[in-house]
């Protein structure tokens, strides 16, 4: 054998080691994959930090899977059917709950939820909070003196706020407030809406858009969370702006995670929603998504959210009654504000 | 055999059906959208005229400054015709943004407004999605003429000269003829682009009464997660374009033999009508700078955006533009090939890009995710497919601007290039490409930056890998960070700007 011989046999021979050792490296600390929305792995979610805590307990590689919206999540996982490689699904809306426990894409937890500190019970054996947050309308008190203080002194004011809200038909927050409109009037909410709709400037697309135009000062009132203002108060030192509280409560938006029916790694998976709900976990949500931690950590909440109100009454429609009554309330929404 | 132009569109028709089909298969049950009939109908009706209205609004301006712009030489002449570019392709998030910086209750306008003493009328509503409409698409309309017309023969301006054809002249026998002949397409595009227009109508249009069909679709695949009625709404939408598009382009006058091919000769009217015009340049700068150089204010945080993470964006987002350019072009290209060969023009490929636009990217995307789902994870899926369905996104434009280029040079060059056998590959690097390359420069221009902007199909596919700067810019500001959103725009604003000057000069010294 000459000389070139031996050498490209050499270098064969320790590719095919490098080829084979690669995937066995990767496999030595299983993965999990985990779905979620794109603000929470973004520069400034807290997605690194729980991958970075999570990573240094469980012995695994945490792959973060960002859609664009929670809204994309279930449609995701839905176009995915069993090819699905997600383990975990993190951000889903309260409001899709149902749709998603219907198409069977998720098993039990396998939690203890009765320690939660949300204003309501807890008692869904297959998805878990992570966070949650009452919708408020949020404005800016240098320019607003006198904000109303109830959802009908809004609605009946008609010199009252501008306000900018979200299309029920393609936001979370903006059927939220659909759903806190029938709550608060029954039957009158659609003489409710056409009296408001004189001072909605549009409804958008999605909370971006609508929370942008309010900061362009396009509105005097948007549609938003009731822990908005600690994001100015804790970020930008400005203390402007407040969230209304209103007198006949507050929608409750909630942000679910569950682990799929498909996944492979079952014990990881529950491992990882315990974490989900420990303090090192919990701790990173005030100030990394901006929203009220499920569990309240032994710390408590951060300065910037000493002045987040607390509405005294929360209020929710079931999962199983938005799915079966949605289309209906949105026929009647948009023929009261069409009208 | 087939040719080439006809198996492109068969390709492109049955990626479209095929994807709708997949889409309504991951459906739970057969979809009926009785149920939404009135509903329907009533979107249908309010798109259908808020797209008529801007359409022919895009067009007549369009058209009025086309010919200004054909008439007149000016200092800052190009930077105009990149602006004019960029606006069409800037991301429709930018351009609302723009529109209410300008109009807005706080905007330029509203605060000169209040400061003279009256409230400004608000800018939300139909005039508003209308307005918006006719900054993207009045530049399309302008850009595409004035190819048409830098490619008429100089020897008819000669002719014309030679007879002392007055400006009115000009117009009749010069002019008129190739509005009428390119116009209806154009109109159809800008209809379907309005028809199809989504974020703009919801942030602009200041309520429910006015929608898209588009709206209800994304309700449907992003909300409820309903893909069966997803692909019927698609399904109904993308015929009624069809339709629209088969009606209108069977109007459209076939291009006339052409012998003469002598180019550059001057116009008999230049620097006539100089009061028209000068008026149609300052309304056309008026309405479409204001809004796009407000995205100067994103200048200030333009230091915040120092990060691996935007660098990383900035590449993936310049690799996936310029693929899906190129890509873009080539389809188009394989497409108007047809001009080539046969005398009686095929409605087919003209068809199969207007397809595209009437094709609802979420549930297409959706559907191509579905059909392929079995074969590899959906990171590497979507290394491939962003790029690819973003040139099909911009076909129907790089079509607009190739396919009249192509059928000039057959017009012209056909019989010559047949009898002397050269054909193929040859026949395009030889006969066609000198003719073709400012028109290519545009499409591939047009093409790269609308990918660059492009949010729509990132949305299902992005994140980890796949970050964008259209990606990261909803990211942001879906973090309260809208200082670095404005940035973000600023960015996108400026390349898509630059590319469409750099691609200028090349096309103009080439010519």
């Amino acid at each position: 054998m000459n000389f070139l011989g031996r050498r490209m046999s050499w270098l064969s021979g320790a590719l095919a080691a490098l080829l084979l050792a690669a995937p066995a490296l990767a496999q030595d600390r299983p993965a999990l994959s985990v779905y979620t929305y794109s603000s929470f792995t973004g520069k400034y979610g807290p997605g690194a930090r729980v991958k970075a805590a999570f990573e240094a307990q469980c012995g695994c590689t945490l792959h973060w899977v960002a859609s664009d919206d929670a809204g994309s999540l279930l449609a995701r996982l839905k176009l995915e059917g069993e090819t699905s490689k997600a383990d975990l699904v993190l951000g889903l809306d309260m409001n899709l709950a149902a749709e998603a426990k219907a198409a069977g894409l998720f098993q039990p937890h396998g939690q203890d939820a009765s320690k939660l500190t949300l204003p309501v019970a807890w008692t869904d054996d297959t998805l878990l909070p992570f966070d949650w947050g009452h919708l408020a309308f949020v404005y800016d008190s240098t320019k607003l003196a006198a904000p109303p203080q109830s959802l009908k002194q809004l609605v009946d004011d008609a010199t009252g706020p501008k306000l900018v809200l979200q299309d029920p038909r393609t936001s979370a927050p903006g059927l939220g407030f659909l759903l806190w409109m029938r709550s608060v009037y029954g039957d009158g909410a659609d003489a409710a809406w056409t009296k408001l709709k004189p001072r909605i400037v549009t409804f958008t697309k999605g909370w971006s858009e609508a929370y942008g135009l309010f900061l362009k000062d396009e509105a005097d009132m948007v549609l938003s969370y009731a822990t908005s203002p600690a994001y100015h108060r804790g970020v930008e030192q400005k203390t402007q702006y407040k969230a209304a509280p209103f007198a006949e409560g507050h929608y409750l938006h909630v942000e679910l995670a569950g682990m799929t029916r498909t996944t492979k790694q079952p014990e990881l998976a529950r491992r990882f929603l315990a974490f989900m709900l420990s303090d090192a976990f919990q701790s990173l949500i005030p100030e990394g998504n901006w929203m009220m931690p499920a569990k309240l950590p032994a710390g408590g909440l951060p300065a910037s959210f000493a002045e987040v109100i607390k509405p005294e009454k929360t209020l929710l429609v079931a999962p199983e009654t938005v799915r079966s009554q949605r289309r209906g309330l949105i026929d009647a929404w948009l023929a009261a504000t069409t009208r | 055999m087939l040719q080439p132009a006809t198996l492109t569109a068969l390709a492109i028709l049955a990626l479209a059906c095929g994807s709708l089909l997949g889409l309504a298969r991951a459906g739970s049950d057969f979809a009926t959208l009785s149920s939404l009939g009135p509903y329907l109908a009533r979107l249908i009706v309010s798109a259908g005229l808020q797209a008529a209205l801007s359409a022919l609004l895009s067009l007549l301006l369009g058209i009025a400054l086309a010919l200004a712009l054909l008439r007149r030489r000016f200092p800052g002449r190009e930077l105009l015709l990149a602006l004019l570019t960029t606006a069409a392709v800037a991301p429709t998030i930018v351009i609302a943004f723009g529109i209410v910086a300008i109009y807005g209750r706080s905007g330029l306008l509203g605060g000169l407004a209040r400061g003279l003493g009256f409230e400004p009328p608000s800018i939300y509503g139909l005039h508003g999605i209308v307005i918006a409409h006719v900054v993207m698409n009045m530049p399309l309309v302008a850009r595409a003429l004035l190819h048409a017309f830098e490619r008429e023969p100089g020897e008819r301006l000669r002719l014309a000269s030679a007879l002392g054809f007055s400006a009115a002249d000009c117009f009749r026998h010069l002019d008129w003829p190739l509005i009428r002949r390119e116009a209806p397409a154009l109109g159809v595009l800008v209809f379907l682009l309005c028809f199809t227009s989504f974020a703009i109508v919801l942030s602009l249009g200041g309520g429910p009464a006015n929608a898209t069909l588009e709206v209800a679709i994304f309700e449907a695949v992003r909300f409820e997660a309903d893909f069966a009625r997803a692909a019927a709404l698609a399904g109904l939408q993308l015929t009624i374009c069809l339709g629209l598009a088969a009606l209108l382009t069977a109007l459209t006058p076939r291009g006339r033999d052409e012998a003469g091919a002598e180019r550059h000769a001057p116009r008999p009217d230049l620097g006539a009508l100089r009061g028209l015009d000068g008026f149609v340049l300052a309304l056309a700068t008026i309405l479409i700078a204001p809004p796009l150089l407000s995205v100067a204010s994103g200048l200030g945080a333009l230091p915040l955006l120092a990060s691996t993470e935007f660098a990383r964006a900035a590449a993936t987002s310049a690799v996936i533009a310029v693929s899906a350019g190129l890509l873009a072009c080539l389809l188009a290209l394989l497409l108007a090939s047809a001009a080539r060969r046969s005398r009686r023009r095929s409605r087919l490929p003209e068809l199969a890009a207007f397809a595209l636009l009437g094709l609802p990217p979420f549930a297409f995307v959706a559907g191509l995710y579905v059909l392929l789902r079995g074969f590899g994870d959906p990171a590497s899926l979507g290394l491939f497919l962003v790029p690819l369905v973003n040139a099909l996104m911009a076909l129907p434009y790089a079509y607009r601007l190739l396919a009249p280029a192509l059928a000039t040079s057959a017009l012209r060059h056909g019989r010559l290039a047949e009898s002397l056998g050269i054909s193929g590959w040859n026949r395009l690097r030889l006969v066609e490409w000198p003719a073709l390359r400012g028109a290519f420069g545009a499409a591939f221009a047009f093409a790269t930056a609308l990918s660059l902007g492009d949010f729509g199909v990132i949305a299902l596919f992005g994140g980890g890998e796949l970050t964008t700067l259209p990606y990261l810019l909803a990211n942001r500001l879906g973090a309260y960070r809208i200082d670095e959103a404005g940035a973000l725009a600023l960015v996108l604003v400026v390349s898509a700007g630059g590319l469409a000057f750099l691609t200028q000069r090349w096309s103009a010294r080439h010519a």
